[in-house]
Parts: structure tokens; C-alpha cells; sequence
């Protein structure tokens, strides 16, 4: 019952949406102005594809096992918090939830102050987009598919995707992900017609950082989940899924970037438009790769590769008439692409040149081996260490840029003024960084540097917010940079100094390792809703710090599944992290991993700060001097 | 004290192998091993039947005096080079690094272009 208006509500909308897309086109042939009907009919595509998802939430809440979505990724004794998420924790919800976001995009923007022929040209481009994945969704990944006889009981959902962090987290993707179309359509509307300026950028600014914001926030809400969930005490493992989400990361900020330049110099609109296509290519490549099945992840849906090819295909056809229109209508910019080295311009540049750098070398690891494979029958793995190696050197370089690009001006170049401030951070720094480490007693040169041009940035960013007559100015960039320094320094703190203890131990068994002691006190057993779960709990001491870690081995039943929940606690300096390996057995001990994994807290504060740097730029409508 | 910081820092350019401690070396090779039963794990993670048998191969090697890269070799010429996740420095794969690097240069030149430019037109 629920299917069958759900699955008229998605007909509805593609009905809804050819009208739009026929209706704009007798519009733009007849050479009229009017849009109140496209206006309206976007409106009601958006209304349409939103009853949709709230009926597969409705079926997923109620599990409505008629569906096979819902039988095929949901059970009835699992928390509602999770049934609802779970909607969108499978390939088809998650269709359902990109095209919501598309449409709900087109209607937002309907409100944007742009005039009118650039704005409808774009809700045209855009409810192509919705044409494209509507069809994909209606006639390949039905969300709405019914099962006959309805089953008793459904399949379940991965316990490990039973998270809160996890469930959250794709949403916020997604409208990362999916917020780059509106600058997408509104970049090739601003191409055709003409109308690629100043003006373009001051209007596409707000969107850019709002799609951007939104896409830090999923991808750190993700790192965080894997921090804990996964157990090994990482956050990042270079995984296809995770470089999925990066490449767009990296390419919008060169967008954010070039797009301030284009705006303050009426420079480089090319390339500013350019990147905006690439934006969002490489959102969808990376969403659409992911489930195409060539991809070895552990995070990957199921995989269907019928699927993956009509969605490779769209992807080429979109990229080709975006190129298309790019190359055709190659936006001039009103004044010469040329800048003096010493200037904020140039070194935004220099930015994006890292920027696209740091790009292909996660396309190239995470497509290259296909390539290899396909081509010449080779199997060959590109690991962390490839990523670490190749990128740490240029992220050090970058910082220096990073910390000099905002004390420099846009068009004048004051050179008593730029080594003033290379003296003054350079001695500041080399202070800070003499006492850090003798305070870490280690030493490596890629670790100096790392910690040493980190704190050059930070610095620096001080020294700016104290320069500034007025603090909150600039305070967007200002906070969001500040971030990105600390992030880099807590990463390379991270890890060169993380220790690790990996030791058989049973019940009333203290092991010490230099300054840790752990004591296995006892073993308790507990049950949840869904799971039956065997607590371990350890005395843990660090010098005079005392206290408890309890992690756990979790039985669920549907489907059975155990898996290894770990036990953290966070200091400023440092989280201690305790895990029991899930298999390994010796006797009557166990196996367990402890961590400790320096200044991981400040890892997710740093994240925090940069997405609080996006955020004030959002509500707050200031302009970079 | 920057006599002690450039003493380090001197005697850390001439030193190009870190020393790890017998349980570290374990670790770093288990992690740098896939589990090629598994989704994308590495042995170090995973605990399938492969990746144990693995660990106690690594062991075994290690207590006999192998060096890291004697093991890696030893377990390429059977699994193929697909078992070690840090690619080799070969000629089929030399081109993980010179697309990017040579991605990064060309952007370089552009921009010099873009300076230079404006040089002349100033």
C-alpha cells in the first residue's frame, strides 16, 4: 500500500519535472520571460520526491517488510532511531535522499537573489540533473520494489552501521555532495549566457561555502565514527570510500579559493568555472565509484554492476555538455589573467596548484591499481604509505603559503612589510617549536617540519587577527585556517608519537609497558535490545593518572554478527584506547590493543573550528578586504 | 639548548632507517599486508583465518633473523604484489607519482606564465 503511493509519488515528480523542463524550453524558445510556472512546477517536483522519502522512512519505521528495501536492511527488533537511518544506509534510500537534496537545492535557490533568466536557466540545469537520477531511481533501484509473500522478518543492517555518529553522517555527506549541483547548474547557466562575472561569484560564494560546510562536517563526523568504531585506533585509512569524499573536499576548496579571487580581482573566471564543473564530476564520480562494485572498500553497498554502468554513463554524459559548454562559451575575464608574485591572488593559486595536486594523488592511488588491473591483468595495492609519503612534504610547503597568503594585499606589494612578518613568525615559531620538543624527546626532521610550519600558520594567524582594528573581521578565514593549522600539527603529533600495546591477558592479570599499567579486573555481562554484549573492565594506570576503560565484545542476532566496541578516554594530551581483539584467544586470555594516540582530541576540535569558520561565513555576510 | 636542537637534527638527516622495537617492526608489517581474503583490511586489522596464519608467518620469519623487505619479497613471489599495500618503485607503477608531480609542475609553469605576464605588462 505504502509502495504503490510511493512509487506514484516518484512517477508524479518525473512527470512533474519533464513538464518543467518542456515548459522552460517552449519559454526559452519563445524568447519569454516567464517563469512563474517553472517556479511553481519546481516546487511541486521537490514536494513530490520529499513525500516519497518520508513514505520509505514510514515503511522503514513500521518495518514494512512487503518492501524489498526495507526486508532487505531492516529487522523488527531493531531501535527505531535506527530503522528511520537505515533508510538511507542502502543504495536505493540513499538515491532517494540525493535526488530530495537536488530538488530541495533547486528550490532554495529559487529564492537567491540572482536575476531571473540566470536563475531559471539554472533550475533548468538542475531538474535535468533530477531527470537523470529520477529515471535511474524509477527504473534501476526502485526503492518501492514489493516482495511477494511479504516475509515474516527482515535480513537486518550491519551492526557496525548501528551508530548513531554513522547514521547521521550521510546526510550531511550528501548535501556536501549533492549542494556542488546548484554551483554546477548555476556555473553552466552563468557560461551560456554570458553572464560569468564579479557578479556570478559574489552570488555563488554563499552556496559554495554552504555545500563545502556541510561536506567537512560529513566527512569528519565519518573520521570520527571510524576512530571509534573500527577499532584500530585510526581515523583516516585512505580508503576508497574516504578519497571518495575527499577529492570533492580538495576540489571546492580551490573553488572556495579561486572563486574569492575571481571576486575581488574579476580575474580568472576560466578557471573559477572550471572547477566548479570539477566540483561536482567528482562528487558524483566518488559517490557513484563507490557503488559500482570495481572499488575494494570495506564500506561499499551492495554492488550491482548493471547499476554502475547506466550511472558511469550519465556521469560522461553530464561531464561532456559541461565541457562542452565550458569550451564553447570559455568565459573571458574583464581584466588580464596576470598577477605580481608578492600578492593574495597569486598565492591563492599557488593554493589551488596544491590543491589540485593533493587531488590527483588520491585519484591516482585510488584508480590507478583498476587501471593497472584492466589493462594489464596486474594486481598491485596503494596503501597509506604511498598517500602519507607523497603528500606530507607538499602539506609543509603549503602551510608556509597558507600562513603568507592573507598578510599579503591584492594588489600592492610592500616588501619591508613581508620580511618583518617571515622575521617576526620565523623566530616565534622556531621558539614554540624548540620547547615543544623538548618536551616530546623525539625527534624526526618530517616531524619538525610538520610541527614547525603548523605552527608558523598558527602564528601567523594570530599576529593577522591582532593586526585587524576590528577582531571579527575576516574572522571566517581567520578561525578556519587557525584550524587547519592545529589539524596539521595534531596529525603529525599523532602520528609519529601513538603507542601501542598488543598483549594476551586474563582476568586479575596487571601488565606494565614503561610508564602504562593495565589491570583486567573483571568480566561482566549485559544485554541490549538487540545484542548480547560481555564487558571487560581494566584499571588503567599512566604515570599518576588512574582510571577505567571497559570495552566489550557485542553478539547481535539479526543478522548474528559480533563485533569489538572500544573503551576511550580523552585528555587534552591524549586518548588512552582500549580494545579486545574479537577472535584471538589463548587459554583463558584474551587479546587486547591499547592505544595511546596523542592529541587526538584536538583533532576533532581543529575539524570543529574549520567547520565554525564555514559556519560564520554562512550567517554572517562578510566580505574578504 | 639549539646546539642540542641542531645536534638532533643533524644526526636525523644522516639517520635514514628509524629503529623499531621488535613488537613496532610486527606491527608496521602487518599493517602494510592486505588480507586478500577480505574487503579492503589489512592483516594487521583483520582477523580471518588468512590474516592469523599470516601474523604467525611474519613471526616465524622475524625470530629467524629476516629483514622487512626479505618477508615482503618472500610473500610477492607468492601472492603477487597485491599482498603488500606500499606499492613498488617500479616502472608499471611509476606513474602513481610522475602524474601527480607532473600535474603539480605544469600548474607551476602556469602560474610563473601568469607572473611573468604581468611583468612585462607593468
Amino acid at each position: 500500500m505504502i509502495g504503490t503511493f510511493g512509487n506514484s509519488s516518484l512517477i508524479i515528480a518525473l512527470l512533474l519535472n519533464f513538464y518543467l523542463l518542456f515548459s522552460y524550453s517552449l519559454n526559452f524558445f519563445k524568447k519569454k520571460n516567464n517563469f512563474q510556472k517553472v517556479r511553481y512546477l519546481n516546487f511541486l517536483v521537490t514536494v513530490f520526491v520529499f513525500l516519497a522519502f518520508i513514505l520509505l522512512l514510514w515503511s522503514f519505521a513500521i518495518s514494512d517488510f512487503s518492501n524489498t528495501a526495507v526486508y532487505q536492511n531492516s529487522h523488527s527488533q531493531k531501535p527505531l532511531f535506527y530503522k528511520i537511518s537505515g533508510s538511507w544506509g542502502n543504495h536505493e534510500g540513499s538515491m532517494v535522499l540525493f535526488i530530495l537534496i537536488l530538488a530541495i537545492f533547486s528550490s532554495l535557490f529559487s529564492f537567491s537573489g540572482v536575476r531571473d533568466n540566470l536563475k531559471y536557466l539554472t533550475i533548468f540545469f538542475q531538474n535535468i540533473l533530477i531527470l537523470f537520477f529520477l529515471i535511474f531511481l524509477i527504473f534501476t533501484s526502485n526503492p518501492f520494489d514489493v516482495i511477494r509473500p511479504t516475509p515474516a522478518e527482515g535480513l537486518g543492517l550491519n551492526p557496525i552501521l548501528q551508530d548513531p555518529l554513522l547514521s547521521i553522517h550521510p546526510p550531511f555527506l550528501y548535501v556536501g555532495y549533492v549542494g556542488f549541483s546548484i554551483i554546477f547548474s548555476f556555473a553552466l547557466a552563468g557560461l551560456y549566457l554570458e553572464e560569468f562575472t564579479k557578479l556570478w561569484s559574489k552570488q555563488a560564494s554563499l552556496w559554495i561555502v554552504i555545500a563545502w560546510t556541510f561536506l567537512t562536517v560529513g566527512i569528519g563526523l565519518g573520521s570520527i565514527w571510524a576512530y571509534y568504531e573500527l577499532g584500530w585506533g585510526g581515523f583516516w585509512f585512505w580508503d576508497p570510500v574516504e578519497n571518495a569524499s575527499l577529492v570533492p573536499w580538495l576540489a571546492s576548496t580551490a573553488l572556495l579559493h579561486s572563486n574569492i579571487t575571481s571576486m575581488k580581482t574579476e580575474k580568472f573566471f576560466s578557471w573559477t568555472a572550471l572547477l566548479a564543473i570539477l566540483t561536482f564530476t567528482t562528487s558524483l564520480l566518488g559517490t557513484f565509484l563507490v557503488r559500482s562494485g570495481i572499488l575494494n572498500s570495506v564500506h561499499a553497498f551492495a554492488n550491482d554492476p548493471d547499476r554502475g554502468l547506466y550511472i558511469l554513463a550519465v556521469i560522461m554524459i553530464i561531464s561532456f555538455f559541461a565541457f562542452l559548454i565550458f569550451i564553447l562559451k570559455f568565459p573571458k575575464s574583464p581584466m588580464p589573467n596576470v598577477l605580481i608574485f608578492w600578492s593574495r591572488g597569486s598565492f591563492i593559486l599557488i593554493n589551488n596548484c596544491f590543491m589540485i595536486f593533493f587531488l590527483v594523488v588520491v585519484m591516482v592511488g585510488t584508480l590507478y591499481p583498476i587501471f593497472l588491473d584492466a589493462l594489464f591483468e596486474k594486481s598491485i595495492s596503494v596503501g597509506p604509505n604511498y598517500y602519507n609519503a607523497l603528500l606530507a612534504p607538499f602539506v609543509i610547503v603549503l602551510l608556509w603559503f597558507m600562513a603568507h597568503g592573507p598578510l599579503l594585499e591584492w594588489y600592492k606589494f610592500n616588501k619591508q612589510s613581508l620580511i618583518k612578518a617571515i622575521l617576526q613568525i620565523s623566530f616565534l615559531t622556531l621558539v614554540s617549536s624548540i620547547i615543544i620538543f623538548f618536551y616530546l624527546k623525539d625527534f624526526s626532521l618530517l616531524l619538525f617540519l610538520g610541527v614547525f610550519f603548523s605552527i608558523y600558520l598558527i602564528i601567523a594567524v594570530i599576529i593577522d587577527v591582532f593586526k585587524q582594528k576590528i577582531i571579527s573581521k575576516n574572522l571566517a578565514r581567520n578561525i578556519s585556517h587557525f584550524g587547519f593549522g592545529i589539524l596539521v600539527f595534531s596529525i603529525f603529533i599523532n602520528a609519529y608519537l601513538s603507542k601501542e600495546i598488543n598483549v594476551p591477558i586474563k582476568v586479575g592479570q596487571t601488565i606494565k609497558q614503561n610508564a602504562i599499567e593495565i589491570q583486567f579486573k573483571n568480566i561482566l555481562k549485559s544485554q541490549g535490545k538487540n545484542f548480547e554484549e560481555i564487558i571487560g573492565n581494566f584499571l588503567i594506570k599512566d604515570g599518576t593518572r588512574a582510571f577505567e576503560l571497559s570495552p566489550s565484545l557485542r553478539k547481535y542476532l539479526q543478522p548474528v554478527q559480533v563485533t569489538s566496541e572500544t573503551s576511550i578516554k580523552s585528555t587534552l594530551f591524549g586518548d588512552y584506547y582500549l580494545a579486545i581483539n574479537l577472535s584471538e584467544f589463548e587459554g583463558d586470555k584474551i587479546m587486547i590493543r591499547f592505544y595511546h594516540k596523542p592529541l587526538m582530541l584536538w583533532i576533532w576540535i581543529s575539524i570543529s573550528l574549520i567547520i565554525f569558520g564555514g559556519l560564520i561565513r554562512i550567517f554572517r555576510k562578510q566580505n574578504e578586504s | 639548548m639549539i646546539k642540542k636542537v641542531l645536534f638532533i637534527l643533524f644526526f636525523s638527516l644522516l639517520a635514514t632507517k628509524f629503529s623499531f622495537g621488535n613488537d613496532e617492526l610486527k606491527n608496521k608489517i602487518y599493517k602494510n599486508l592486505r588480507c586478500i581474503v577480505c574487503q579492503g583490511q589489512n592483516v594487521y586489522e583483520s582477523n580471518s583465518d588468512f590474516a592469523v596464519d599470516l601474523k604467525k608467518l611474519v613471526e616465524k620469519k622475524l625470530s629467524n633473523g629476516e629483514t622487512e623487505q626479505q618477508i615482503y619479497d618472500y610473500l610477492t613471489s607468492r601472492y603477487g604484489e597485491w599482498i603488500v599495500m606500499t606499492p613498488k618503485l617500479n616502472a608499471s607503477n611509476a606513474m602513481l607519482w610522475v602524474i601527480p608531480v607532473g600535474i603539480f609542475l605544469i600548474g607551476l609553469i602556469i602560474i610563473s606564465k601568469i607572473i611573468r605576464k604581468s611583468k612585462i605588462n607593468s
